[in-house]
């Protein structure tokens, strides 16, 4: 007779080796055989929550709803260097926008994206409605109805027998009751089902039950009420925990708290707070650095990201983040280093191909730079990510004085991308040194409704309509590039002569 | 070699008034180095795609049954 393992102890063995899948059916044929083992229980619901689970320190997706009908701003405008909400209150002595790219929300963009990142805060309803479709990240209009959600269905769609465990069936208070179930329900509850009331439900009694002390069972209690949007009961119920017991997790989910409440010096004071207890905790600096440079403060972003490296110096966030800064602020090789290094540690994408061949186009290693593109190209996962490369050897191709090139290769990324701003730009700055006036004047104006928040549309048509001798169409253009870079010199010759013009007539 | 003669002359004219023309020129917008994306925001894509490829797949089964 063959010896078979024992099933269960197989189970927890593909469990350690992250074979989920292969985990649960084993566990599902358990179940079947003694529905009440709960062994087998608990190890199907930890399979089935590592299958989709997220680092929740990371998530945060901020809707549409929650943007515009924000309840818990203290003022409407907030002092300079107090908000989040006012990028361009801290000039902290970066690059301006004449030299680095701004994102939609009017943030220099970051060498990093993170889901919280994704899309900053516009600034009024029509923006916030108008970003997800000329953006490649589309914002829902609900937290509720973000990804979140979306994911929680889908992994009930794909159980063609219905959801493993009922809810609305499942009696909490007994679950409750019992410690040594009732966590990784939770956690299947939350990560895998999304049902985050019940989640809450379970978590309420089982803190009760454990008569207020379990540090643990309140930081759940505070993420429920944090994806609820109830902010300032998850900030109490970390604050409690932290009292228990000092967890580095539980720090970030508290300043996580204070972020969306747009109060980015108390996330700061709670870091550094945080590092008294954790000298060098990676998370915290991290942390630090990320509220700087969303303040806009680049420099001292930049310092807090080489603590980081100190303490970790393959830590990838960082290294991509200070690459980028030496980019933007004129030193192309350095930059060229920085991402070299994420080359050696393992890192295989377009994006850092991308850059690599931009770090090395203008660092003049031009043997490097075509190849660099090429893996680019080769390595793309999206067509919004094969525009921006196509839009980026358009500028080498612009650099190196190759004019049909680089029509072409805007021309490209127009074609992987309908909406891409920039490549309208561009494009139209070819076409007027054609001559093709009215071609190039139809590329700007499209650039300048795709993207409002650049200045370099707005600033090339009013240009184009002062030369061809429309002053009006040109002032009020020359007006809106104002608004969005209210610091560039050009746009302010240009008005100062033409309200000259008119003080005239 | 800082004593090499040259054979070019500076020319800086004498009479007349010097001047320059800023001549106000269209801007091309700046290259965009592509951001890297977090582990967390590629596995939450990831899941994403294959949440929908799921769904496509059971639809086209529904279709197919109901045919």
């Amino acid at each position: 007779m063959e010896v078979t393992m024992d099933p269960l102890f197989l189970a927890w063995s593909y469990f350690r080796r992250r074979k989920f899948q292969q985990c649960a059916d084993i566990c599902t044929k358990l179940l079947q055989d003694g529905p009440y083992d709960q062994a087998a229980w608990s190890l199907k619901t930890r399979a089935f929550t590592e299958m989709v689970y997220i680092d929740e320190t990371e998530v945060d997706q901020e809707g549409i709803a929650e943007l515009m009908l924000d309840e818990s701003s203290i003022a409407q405008v907030a002092r300079p260097g107090t908000s989040l909400r006012l990028p361009g209150t801290s000039q902290g002595g970066g690059p301006t926008q004449a030299v680095r790219p701004m994102t939609q929300s009017g943030r220099p963009i970051t060498g990093f994206v993170r889901p919280s990142t994704q899309s900053g805060r516009p600034g009024t309803m029509e923006q916030a409605i108008k970003t997800p479709r000329t953006a490649s990240t589309a914002r829902p209009v609900t937290g509720a109805t973000g990804r979140f959600i979306r994911l929680g269905t889908a992994s009930m769609l794909t159980n063609p027998d219905g959801p493993f465990i009922n809810l609305s069936r499942l009696n909490l208070a007994k679950y409750s009751q019992k410690p040594h179930l009732s966590r990784t329900l939770f956690e299947y509850i939350f990560h895998h089902e999304n049902d985050i009331k019940n989640a809450l439900d379970l978590a309420a009694q089982a803190t009760e039950h454990a008569q207020f002390k379990d540090w643990w069972w309140k930081v759940q209690l505070g993420k429920c009420y944090y994806r609820l949007g109830l902010y300032r009961e998850a900030e109490k119920q970390f604050r409690s925990a932290l009292n228990h017991q000092e967890v580095v997790d539980t720090y970030l989910y508290l300043a996580k708290v204070y972020q969306r409440l747009d109060q980015p010096i108390t996330a700061l004071n709670l870091f550094k707070q945080g590092l008294d207890h954790f000298p060098g905790e990676v998370t915290l600096l991290t942390g630090i650095a990320r509220i700087h440079e969303e303040m806009n403060n680049i420099t001292s972003a930049t310092e807090y990201y080489k603590d980081v490296l100190k303490q970790d110096n393959t830590h990838v966030e960082a290294i991509a983040c200070i690459g980028s800064n030496h980019f933007y602020t004129d030193q192309p090789e350095i930059a060229l280093r920085f991402y070299r290094r994420l080359l050696q540690m393992g890192v295989y994408n377009c994006q850092l191909y991308n850059n690599l061949g931009l770090c090395c186009f203008y660092a003049q290693q031009y043997d490097m730079t075509l190849s660099s593109f090429e893996r680019a190209l080769a390595l793309v996962a999206s067509d919004e990510e094969q525009a921006d490369v196509w839009y980026n050897i358009g500028h080498v191709a612009v650099g190196i004085g190759d004019l049909t090139l680089a029509y072409q290769c805007f021309k490209l990324a127009l074609a992987f991308n309908n909406d891409h701003a920039e490549a309208y730009n561009n494009l139209a700055v070819l076409e007027l040194r054609k001559g093709r006036v009215e071609q190039s004047k139809a590329f700007l104006q499209t650039a300048a409704s795709l993207a409002p928040h650049m200045y370099e549309p707005h600033f090339n048509l009013s240009i184009l309509s002062d030369k061809i001798g429309d002053l009006q169409s040109s002032y009020t253009a020359a007006q809106k590039s104002e608004d969005a870079f209210p610091e560039h010199v050009d746009t302010q010759q240009l008005l100062k002569l033409l309200r000259e013009h008119f003080a005239a007539l | 070699m800082p004593e090499v003669k040259s054979i070019f002359r500076e020319v800086l004219p004498k009479q007349g008034q010097l001047s320059m023309e800023d001549v106000p020129t269209m801007i091309l917008c700046k290259p965009k180095l592509l951001p890297l994306k977090s582990v967390t925001l590629e596995k939450l894509e990831k899941m994403q795609m294959e949440a929908q490829e799921a769904v496509k797949q059971q639809e086209l089964a529904m279709k197919e049954q109901s045919l």
